[in-house]
């Protein structure tokens, strides 16, 4: 039987790029931060010296994120409905949870990064506790945005916050490597992080690949067990307009090629392929957001 | 388990609870010819600004020569008892009132768009900038409700009214003796994607399954239809990007490009706008 669908209302697209940059902006924020604890607070001793550079580099991620969000508003001025009148705080919608994230994470890691500057051990252990803890959230909070909406099938899997926290690692741990690498340039000899450390940690990066391309092949196998919706989903993300951000950007470009070139001995050591590395997969999470925010709205909106 | 309760002071469904109203709609499909005047007269008894509706009709022609058929489906909000946009409303601007209508307070809307990435059934529209009537309300979220200014004055909704071959009923479905309540239990009723969990409260009779299903739905549109649109949004000052425009990407890898570029260029082309804006 054929058909043909002649009329609609077109009520479309309603988070678009500067959104997905946003979800980017959090997770590389997160990502980064994660890496200045690892020495301040879960004792690695080595990671110490990026510490202050890696969360102060996770607040200035951070600072972009409210401009973003809030001119994304339809009315910018009426985003203290979210933070300052408890009548209008309605506790089940995620994007409540979100703004108090937003709103208490940077100011945990400014403190966090003093107490770092004056090298408070006690201190910077506490904070750092707490801002990593709001790191996570803050990013686990935007994949439960839409997560909790069903009508958005690929979303709508408990694998997404998951998913969207992997991508954060991979990509603030890339994004921080190729700052690190910038930051050497300008710095002292005494200051200068080694091409070692980078390699070490393009080494946590990889473990973050290894996961994510993991979640990605459950989420895989989820849809092409789901429904008649879930297969046109997959259609169009392998297949349609949206192969680019997820097959060509995400998967190859921000997650295969990564992986080969850190797994071969010879190489995963060297820093300018530590730094092609670290580069593919920073902007391959950027095409993770673009089809998870995108592709969702393109399907639904065509019914 | 205990009932959902649901935003402004916690109402819950008012479904079978005897002494209150609980206003549903039945539309049957068998009489609807497709005619177009609950569209119409909606969009002018409520300024609806181009590219969105309230209620509108999808239209599919099935079948081959000689044994086609075309099929009319009235979309409009359905007014859930179970409301994903008002669950994922962060301000409380949209709730669900104890008679089932679930209503907008636009002086509460922070345009944030959650409640239509929610809304599974695509009846919630953004109002743009520009409308006919200044002091309409502007970028904000906007949705059909089931006409409340004029059911509380005792008035049918406009659709209803209007409608030239009696297909949408509309009344208190808690009321045994009304006109909804006796074709709803008379007749085969199906909602539109039971599988959501919405528990929607427009009940049609004669529902096609090709017109219901999503996937149906997205397949079978005329490419034609979507460049004209794209045409429609991309000169209308009307919209734009903030009212939305996905299906550019119907036009392959140069047209997501485009896309983004678009999203983009509009975010800043309106930030200032909408920032002084709002200050004089």
């Amino acid at each position: 039987m054929e058909g043909q669908i002649i009329a609609n209302a077109f009520h479309h697209a309603y988070w678009g790029f500067p959104i997905a940059t946003y979800f980017w902006l959090v997770g590389a924020s997160a990502g980064s931060f994660v890496i200045s604890t690892l020495g301040w607070v879960f004792g690695i001793k080595k990671y110490k010296s990026t510490a202050f550079f890696a969360s102060n580099m996770a607040i200035a991620l951070l600072l972009i994120v409210p401009i973003i969000l809030i001119i994304d508003l339809g009315k910018p001025y009426r985003f203290f409905h979210l933070l300052m009148l408890p009548s209008f705080s309605h506790w089940s919608a995620p994007m409540m949870w979100g703004s108090m994230f937003i709103l208490s994470y940077p100011i945990s890691m400014m403190f966090y990064s003093y107490f770092v500057y004056k090298k408070n051990e006690k201190w910077a252990r506490i904070l750092g506790i707490l801002a990593v803890v709001l790191a996570l959230c803050t990013h686990w909070y935007t994949g439960v945005v839409i997560q909790l909406n069903p009508s958005r099938i690929p979303n709508h899997a408990s694998v997404a916050p998951i998913l969207f926290l992997t991508g954060a690692y991979v990509s603030g741990i890339g994004l921080l490597n190729i700052c690190l690498w910038i930051r050497n340039h300008f710095v002292g000899p005494d200051n200068r992080v080694s091409a070692g450390l980078i390699a070490d940690m393009a080494r946590l990066m990889l473990y973050g690949v290894v996961f994510d391309l993991f979640l990605l092949w459950n989420e895989f196998l989820h849809m092409t067990y789901g429904f008649g919706e879930e297969y046109t989903m997959l259609y169009d993300v392998l297949l349609g307009v949206f192969r680019w951000p997820y097959f060509y950007l995400e998967i190859i470009w921000g997650l295969l090629f990564p992986l080969i070139i850190l797994m071969i001995p010879k190489i995963n050591r060297q820093l300018p392929w530590v730094l092609l590395a670290s580069f593919m997969c920073a902007t391959g999470v950027y095409g993770m957001r673009i089809w998870w925010v995108m592709a969702n709205f393109y399907y639904q909106g065509h019914f | 388990m205990g009932e959902r309760m649901y935003g402004f002071n916690g109402v819950s469904p008012s479904a079978g609870k005897p002494g209150r109203k609980r206003y549903a709609m039945v539309i049957d499909l068998r009489r609807c010819t497709g005619c177009n005047a609950c569209t119409a007269s909606c969009k002018t008894a409520y300024d609806v600004p181009l590219g969105a509706s309230r209620i509108w009709l999808m239209e599919a022609e099935t079948g081959e020569f000689p044994n086609t058929k075309r099929n009319v489906l009235p979309r409009l909000c359905n007014q859930c008892d179970h409301p994903t946009c008002v669950r994922n409303c962060p301000t409380k601007a949209t709730f669900k009132h104890p008679d089932g209508y679930v209503l907008q307070r636009y002086n509460r809307c922070i345009g944030c768009r959650t409640c239509m990435v929610a809304c599974p059934y695509n009846a919630r529209h953004f109002l743009p900038e520009y409308r006919r009537d200044p002091r309409n309300p502007r970028n904000v979220a906007d949705k059909c409700d089931f006409c409340i200014v004029r059911v509380t004055r005792g008035l049918a909704p406009i659709c209803v009214n209007s409608c030239t071959g009696g297909a949408i009923i509309f009344g208190d479905m808690n009321d045994p003796e009304s006109e909804v309540s006796r074709v709803f239990h008379a007749n085969k009723t199906f909602t539109l994607r039971p599988e959501m969990g919405n528990a929607p409260q427009v009940f049609y009779i004669g529902l096609n399954e090709k017109i219901a299903d999503p996937e149906f739905a997205f397949h079978h549109r005329s490419k034609q239809l979507h460049r004209r649109y794209n045409t429609f949004k991309r000169n209308s000052e009307v919209g734009g990007e903030m009212a939305g425009n996905i299906i550019d990407t119907d036009m392959g890898f140069i047209g997501l490009i485009r896309q983004g570029l678009n999203n983009f260029r509009t975010f800043f082309r309106d930030a200032p706008h909408k920032i002084f804006r709002g200050l004089f």
